[in-house]
């Protein structure tokens, strides 16, 4: 929303350097985003929450400058009483107030259509609208100004002088003044003449009835749309104008006849006419405002302070919420602009924002630290665990996106098998990634030309499941390097595999390419499968009272005995023999080291020698193995 | 014990390690003191003989290990008087390390200050329903709120899903719902997280972006708190003397709602194009649990009250090191990776 100061300035007194008055905006709520210098004027632009729909106008951005700086507001003067003084000009309105709460319009005869003034052109310019005629401009004017939409019709193409509020029943076609053409979904809202649909309730009118250089008599609404309603038409047509936006919010229940007599005083000094019908207020409610309690010590426990009672009373009174004091609680009269002011909560809010946050102490909560583990907790010292490993071990840790295009897959994996985004940012981010693989080897290609050893991890989710239905998210560890060999990668899931108390052979994780060594796991299940206690479940055990024996042992095996056999085959032969692992390997020999120990006892080279006996003997029968002459 | 006293004294006064040799030979030498006593062992009546080799053996002990350690000594102190002829103003040779990635360092600081505080982690589904992702957090559909949160769809083909009801979730407060609804207050937790939103991207947005979602809830739960938690992190974990700001806003599931900025730490608050020259870049969304999401999760809302905030965890690695690009995050360019 932009706002010129000098149009501020003509409803309240403003003191404050630009740059102030946009920092103190913005520390109410309407976050100034951009203070503008044109030749002759400031203009600021503000980011308006969807809760403030009545800051979609001059008239609601100068009510918060007066909150702030605690001073009047000047309203403008209205001088028409709405009263017909020509010949009435007769029109049928048949509406329902559950899709058009409120219906308020007037007829004006006998107006003159031509340009507008140009303090009026100068005022749209300046909010970066085009001015078009005096009726239009009026409309939009009224419209920036206090925050009701208003449309004009022409009352000379309402065929049948009949005019009707319905939903659409999906398909009807509609064309807007600006010259577009739409097909309308179910449920729009639209007001129909005897033959066709002239308006676009609540976005946008239609062309066959607007204000053009003939146009005499006219029609002017200020409605209530359904915020609903208004908002699924909207966005079923990407359709958004600025009286769409409001009504999507919230627009001001109360203020339609003021915003129509505006216009009318408007309209009758710039173009003439004579009011020629009765006023029209359809409706069923009542649209006043409302009351709200406020307890001043439900209020002092939310906010953490005191504030004295006459402050919140001033600062409520400078919101002209209309507060009334009895026994610590105040009732608070919500003006019918104020749409997001419903509960307790609401006032609350209003208090500490003029009160202005800055000055709030701060203190840090006190009470009971929870002390049940929360529901969906993760131990993130685990994954700082793995990482540790894996940084000591040269990789480097990169994050990258989710969401991958169909070029990336690799062949094998069909984008008909993987999770799918409708309505993607663009067509390289449209799938879920299945695996970390594609752009683990994407990172180390991009590396290649800067660095010849590269080793790179990505601990992050992926998205299993042909369709909904089965979609899963997985983390996944997954590494590639161009510089380690198999060995080095397996020995280092060995070590982190140990470090947390899993007991298995990383080999089926890993994978040989051309481009390097890659690694895969399924983080999530290893998650499942360590026990909380993986930090506590290692046991201490003493140190041995006697020293072992250690020997190394060559073998001759064929080439498809494999190690891991041999040696859970040497562990088997005796309870003393405390750790076996392979020392070296040239072509068909296989040197082992073991080591034999006995708590209890020296062992002799006697007993070693009968165990040694016994893993020949047993190598030879199971894998054909000989000692090495 | 005389021979122990005055070899130890010995060693202890010996300059370089000929004298160190010659001491040894002295006493444990074939003719050295100790050596002899040892001999002599034979003259001592049977039943003191051991107790006299014990005290022999233990003497022998210790003249080797004061021998040693002086010999160590030694040692060094003619290797560093080496060392003057080599080079040692070149550079070490660093272990062959690799890198944490920023988000994962900065995210285990932010882990740190708040365990402090006494919040637990959590961590929750990046594919969420529209109930936890909005509805819950009182963004019934047809809310305006949601156009702040522009939304990535899940393709429904193939399955019994109705569209529009599984989505990318757009933000961390979608564990808000989840985790208040299987648990009684007090609570305090984290929620680190990735959000999907459809963004254009740029260099202060994204879409895929990092997030820290926090809340507690207790029976007596201050605005005055939030403000106070957020001092504190912020402070952590950007120093002292970090600038804050507080404003309104709006977010439906918060009231009174609050923003958070600090001083862009880029341009240093003089305004650039990654704080859209605003000196100030905002980090931390946050306000008290609106009383509609205590209910939606059976809480009672007059009873307990809370706060809830969400840190741009992204934002906060870029302003921390001063990088002028979200995206830089994304990257796995090395030469970014190896500055950490």
């Amino acid at each position: 929303m932009l706002a010129p100061l000098s149009w501020l300035k003509e409803y309240i007194d403003i003191t404050l350097a630009p740059k102030e008055l946009g920092e103190k905006l913005t520390e109410v709520g309407l976050g100034c985003e951009k203070i503008i210098k044109t030749s002759d004027d400031i203009i600021f632009e503000l980011e308006i929450t969807p809760n403030r729909p009545d800051c979609l106008s001059i008239i609601g951005i100068a009510r918060e400058i007066a909150a702030i700086e605690n001073k009047k507001i000047k309203y403008p003067i209205l001088k028409t009483n709405l009263k017909p003084k020509a010949k009435l000009l007769p029109l049928i309105i048949k509406t329902d107030p559950n899709i058009n709460p409120r219906f308020t319009g007037i007829i004006i005869k006998g107006i003159k259509v031509g340009e507008s003034p140009k303090w009026l052109k100068d005022k749209l310019k300046k909010m970066n609208q085009r001015p078009i005629n005096n009726i239009v401009d009026i409309t939009n004017y009224v419209m920036l100004e206090l925050g009701n939409p208003i449309h004009a019709f022409d009352y000379d193409k309402i065929i049948g002088n009949m005019m009707t509020v319905s939903k659409t029943k999906g398909g009807e076609k509609f064309e807007s003044v600006d010259d577009i053409s739409y097909h309308l979904a179910k449920d729009a809202v639209v007001i129909s003449d005897k033959e066709k649909i002239i308006d676009l309730c609540g976005i946008k009118g239609g062309k066959n009835s607007g204000t053009y250089e003939e146009t005499k008599n006219i029609l002017i609404r200020v409605p209530v749309e359904i915020s609903s309603l208004t908002r699924r038409t909207s966005q079923a047509l990407g359709l958004r104008s600025d009286a769409s936006s409001i009504f999507e919010r919230g627009v001001n229940t109360g203020g339609t006849i003021d915003a129509l007599k505006r216009t009318v005083d408007l309209v009758l000094e710039l173009a003439g006419g004579e009011i020629a019908s009765d006023l029209y207020d359809i409706k069923e409610k009542d649209f006043k405002p409302w009351k709200l309690k406020l307890r001043i010590d439900r209020l002092n426990k939310i906010l953490g302070i005191e504030i004295p009672i006459k402050k919140i009373m001033v600062i409520l009174e400078s919101l002209n919420l209309s507060p009334i004091l009895t026994k610590n609680i105040i009732e608070a009269t919500i003006p019918t602009y104020r749409q997001d002011l419903k509960i307790e909560e609401d006032l609350i809010e209003e208090i500490a924002r003029i009160y202005n946050y800055n000055n709030f102490p701060k203190t840090l909560p006190v009470g009971e630290i929870p002390t049940i583990q929360v529901p969906y907790f993760k131990d993130y010292r685990l994954d700082e665990k793995i990482k540790n490993i894996l940084q000591a071990s040269g990789f480097s840790e990169i994050y990258t996106y989710s969401l991958i295009g169909e070029k990336d897959l690799p062949d094998g994996i069909n984008s008909q098998d993987i999770l799918r985004v409708d309505n993607p940012v663009s067509r390289d981010f449209e799938y879920l990634r299945p695996t970390l693989k594609i752009n683990l080897l994407k990172a180390l290609s991009q590396n290649k030309s800067n660095f010849e050893n590269i080793s790179l991890f990505e601990l992050g989710k992926v998205y299993s499941g042909k369709n909904l239905d089965e979609a899963k998210e997985i983390y996944f560890l997954s590494g590639i390097t161009n510089s380690k060999n198999f060995f080095e990668v397996k020995g280092l899931l060995e070590k982190i595999f140990e470090d947390i108390g899993i007991n298995e052979n990383p080999t089926k994780y890993i994978e040989i390419l051309d481009k390097g060594i890659f690694f895969e796991l399924n983080y999530s299940e290893i998650l499942k499968n360590i026990s909380a206690s993986w930090r506590t479940n290692k046991v201490f055990k003493p140190l041995p009272k006697y020293p072992p024996i250690v020997e190394d042992l060559s073998i001759i095996a064929t080439e498809n005995a494999e190690t891991t056999d041999i040696i859970s085959e040497i562990k088997t032969q005796s309870p003393l023999i405390a750790d076996v692992s392979l020392l070296d390997r040239f072509e068909n020999s296989r040197t082992f080291h073991i080591i034999y120990q006995d708590k209890n006892k020296n062992l002799t080279g006697e007993e070693v020698a009968k165990i040694r006996e016994k893993i020949l003997k047993s190598l030879k029968g199971k894998f054909n193995v000989g000692l090495k002459e | 014990m005389q021979i122990k006293n005055s070899a130890v004294s010995m060693i202890i006064d010996a300059v370089d390690q000929k004298e160190l040799e010659e001491i040894k030979l002295q006493f444990l030498g074939r003719s050295g003191k100790l050596t002899l006593t040892l001999k002599g062992i034979t003259k001592i009546p049977v039943e003191k003989r051991s107790e006299v080799g014990k005290l022999a053996n233990e003497v022998k002990k210790t003249i080797e290990e004061t021998l040693e350690e002086k010999n160590s000594t030694l040692r060094s102190k003619f290797s560093s008087l080496k060392k003057q002829s080599i080079d040692t103003t070149a550079p070490g040779i660093k272990p062959a390390i690799g890198h944490l990635h920023p988000m994962t360092q900065v995210l285990s600081e932010v882990i740190d200050v708040f365990k402090q505080i006494g919040f637990q982690v959590a961590d929750g589904p990046e594919i969420e329903t529209d109930y936890y992702n909005f509805e819950a957090l009182n963004i019934p559909k047809d809310h305006p709120a949601r156009d702040t949160q522009q939304t990535l769809y899940l393709d429904t083909r193939n399955s019994k899903v109705n569209p529009g009801e599984i989505i990318l979730r757009t933000q961390t407060s979608a564990m808000q719902g989840r985790i208040m609804e299987k648990v009684k207050p007090p609570v305090r937790v984290i929620v680190p997280g990735k959000n999907f939103r459809y963004e254009q991207v740029d260099s202060s947005h994204g879409f895929e972006f990092w997030q820290v979602e926090g809340f507690m809830v207790d029976t007596n739960v201050m605005l005055t708190d939030l403000f106070g938690t957020i001092e504190y992190v912020l402070q952590k974990l950007m120093g002292k003397n970090v600038k804050l700001k507080f404003t309104t806003t709006n977010f439906p599931f918060v009231e009174p709602g609050v923003d958070t900025y600090i001083e862009c730490s880029i341009c240093k608050g003089k305004g650039c194009s990654f704080c859209k020259q605003s000196g100030w870049s905002e980090i931390m969304p946050a306000g008290m649990i609106h009383p509609n999401v205590l209910k939606a999760a059976g809480y009672d809302s007059q009873k307990f009250s809370g706060f809830a905030f969400a840190i741009g965890l992204s934002r906060l690695v870029t302003l921390r090191y001063q990088m002028n690009d979200l995206r830089l995050l994304t990257n796995p360019d090395m030469r970014i990776l190896n500055q950490f």
